[in-house]
């Protein structure tokens, strides 16, 4: 079903089909720490007080959004990912959260994207931190066609939420139209073997590894679980069901992430199988060179992925 | 207890209204003390030091409010960012009819909505409390809202001096400056202490770093400032009196000058009181200066014992 092609960045995907939900709806409000986007600039040109930027300044960002919310407005707050998540963190379990506003917080620069800005901007504990607050549903999508679906899903949503976006660059996983997001994941390939389950961009290595492991005759398939909380269980226990080993790929360090989620629900259902979770170990990240290289030297490139999938289900 | 307050803003104090007010505000300190000691637990200083301002605002008709429609629309937004006030709070809330008066003895206890810090579900409560520096950046959203919509109701925040060190209050300050909020109120409990020591201490390692010139950091961030004894209830009267009628466009900030554990001798504005309850003699010595009766506290209702206890 794959249908590669370039258009928009994720985050500009989203922006784009989130601006005419906010035309149509006076009531919902989107707050920048300084953060802007192409296709966001037409918010605060074209929509009355319904685009506000309060500097560099994470806490006022989400808490004035809680209180935007708190008068019946629908609000977003954007940032960079690790400045909307763990910069203002305890903004958003109290005030957010708690009190379960709808207010939704968008990062951008999931994973190593900020590869060459260090451990600064790299963004591989936030799935850890956040999916422990209560109320909060966290979506990672791995391109813009999934990332367009969920301005309608988080703005009909109530919840509070969080979104992770890639940067710009990720070629589409999905066709155009016909996919349907409303269920937490989409099962891309599948295959008998082994269950590959991934999120954001590790969704295209896993794609790449399916294809080598079947040339190393083994029959892999391909979850994209973008939505990290709640996992929908069933689902995943369906798209599981028969199939020998399980794998979990994530941009994002192993302690408390994607895989450990996965394990939790697996655990708590009773689904014994093998699981081997690929991510980042208990390091930061500072080598210089781009993603790749970081892919490259961490195992997380679709090589050394495949190599130790391989060598796991020997 | 009042149904529908009306006088909001250009609220007169009379000598009747200024004694009926020094009653309530007698009666509020009572009935902290009486829930602290039942309790063992509750913040017993800080609610002393707002007493008069909260009693004037509520009580004396200067808050816009509907007690038995505590979500009005209309209604001014009182934002307790200085969530530790919850025990003197909940006497006033409830004297004006937002909850029964019953409610306060069980404070703490099982069952009971009312916490040692106020929670937003609370009726006349606007957000969650007990962490500081939360309340002034939801209340510049709220004032927004209002400037956006053509609303009139006022947001006020309650804010602790201690608290202003939390940088988030100044990131709204920012904001709300800059927006001209006009309609936001900012009220300072400027009681100089904060848990351990006094914001402008003598030096020793439990004094903070200093939070004065307040008034000048506030106009910096583009507030009118007003700084009144916050015991008094002519300089209260006198600094609220035009907030509905002024013409200025900047917000608002009133430090309230107060001392911390008001009204009790021994606690008043001395070190080590932040979270403590007072026991054997200090008791004696508290139930004597409140008028209170030892049978009235004498029933601990299970609440836990604060002994020793520091911090927020």
């Amino acid at each position: 079903m794959a249908k590669t092609k370039y258009i928009l960045g994720m985050r500009d995907a989203f922006f784009t089909a989130l601006y005419p939900l906010f035309a149509a709806n006076p009531k919902s409000v989107f707050v920048s720490a300084d953060n802007g986007a192409p296709t966001l600039d037409c918010f605060g040109d074209n929509l009355k007080n319904q685009f506000y930027t309060v500097g560099i300044a994470e806490q006022q960002m989400i808490g004035m959004a809680a209180g935007f919310a708190l008068e019946g407005y629908k609000a977003y707050a954007y940032a960079i990912a690790p400045f909307v998540t763990l910069r203002c963190y305890e903004i958003t379990k109290l005030d957010v959260c708690a009190m379960n506003l709808p207010v939704v917080l968008v990062g951008v620069g999931a994973g190593y994207a900020y590869d060459i800005m260090g451990p600064t901007h790299h963004t591989v504990e936030d799935l850890t931190v956040m999916r422990v607050l209560p109320n909060l549903k966290i979506y990672s999508p791995a391109d813009g066609i999934c990332a367009g679906a969920l301005a309608k899903i988080t703005f009909e949503d109530p919840a509070p939420q969080y979104i992770r976006f890639d940067r710009a660059g990720i070629s589409n996983v999905y066709p155009d139209e016909g996919t349907d997001f409303t269920q937490g994941l989409v099962p891309l390939r599948r295959g008998k073997d082994v269950c590959l389950i991934a999120c954001g961009v590790m969704v295209h290595t896993a794609l790449q590894v399916a294809d080598q492991l079947r040339q190393r005759g083994i029959d892999a398939g391909v979850v994209d679980l973008f939505r990290i909380k709640p996992i929908n269980t069933d689902r995943l226990l369906g798209e599981l069901n028969g199939v020998k080993r399980v794998v979990t790929m994530e941009e994002h360090l192993l302690a408390g992430g994607m895989g450990s989620a996965v394990l939790e629900v697996l655990s708590d259902a009773g689904f014994v199988r093998p699981v081997l979770r690929i991510g980042q170990k208990d390091r930061f990240v500072f080598d210089m060179g781009g993603r790749k290289v970081i892919w490259k030297r961490y195992g997380l490139d679709s090589d050394s992925v495949t190599q130790r999938v391989a060598d796991w289900c020997r | 207890m009042a149904s529908v307050s009306t006088l909001h803003g250009g609220a007169r104090l009379t000598a009747d209204l200024q004694e009926k007010l020094k009653r309530k505000a007698f009666w509020v300190r009572q009935k902290v003390m009486e829930m602290a000691v039942r309790a063992g637990s509750g913040h017993i200083s800080s609610a002393f030091s707002q007493t008069e301002m909260l009693v004037a605002l509520y009580q004396g008709g200067i808050l816009r409010c509907r007690p038995q429609e505590p979500r009005w629309s209309d209604r001014d937004r009182m934002v307790p960012s200085r969530g530790q006030g919850g025990i003197g709070f909940y006497p006033i809330l409830a004297d004006m009819g937002y909850f029964p008066l019953a409610e306060l003895d069980n404070f703490c206890g099982e069952g009971s909505r009312l916490g040692v810090h106020m929670e937003w579900e609370v009726p006349g409560v606007e957000i969650i409390s007990g962490s500081l520096g939360h309340g002034l950046p939801i209340a510049t959203g709220m004032a927004q809202v209002a400037l956006n919509e053509g609303k009139d109701y006022l947001v006020y925040c309650y804010l602790g001096d201690g608290e202003l060190y939390e940088g988030s209050n100044w990131e709204a300050a920012f904001f709300a400056g800059k927006k001209r909020q006009h309609n936001l109120i900012c009220i300072v409990d400027r009681n100089g202490q904060g848990v351990l020591g006094f914001t402008e201490g003598d030096g020793t390692s439990r004094d903070g770093p200093g939070i004065e010139p307040l008034d000048k950091k506030f106009e910096a961030f583009n507030f009118e400032v007003r700084v009144i004894d916050g015991h008094d209830y002519g300089q209260i009267y006198a600094a609220l009196a035009d907030v509905r009628t002024r013409k200025s466009d900047q917000p608002l900030a009133i430090i309230a000058k107060t001392l911390k554990g008001k009204g009790l001798s021994l606690m008043e504005n001395q070190r080590m009181w932040h979270y403590r309850v007072p026991a054997a003699d200090e008791l004696q010595q508290a139930l004597r200066e409140l008028q209170l009766d030892p049978a009235a506290v004498a029933a601990p209702a299970g609440g836990k014992t604060a002994e020793g206890e520091q911090g927020e």
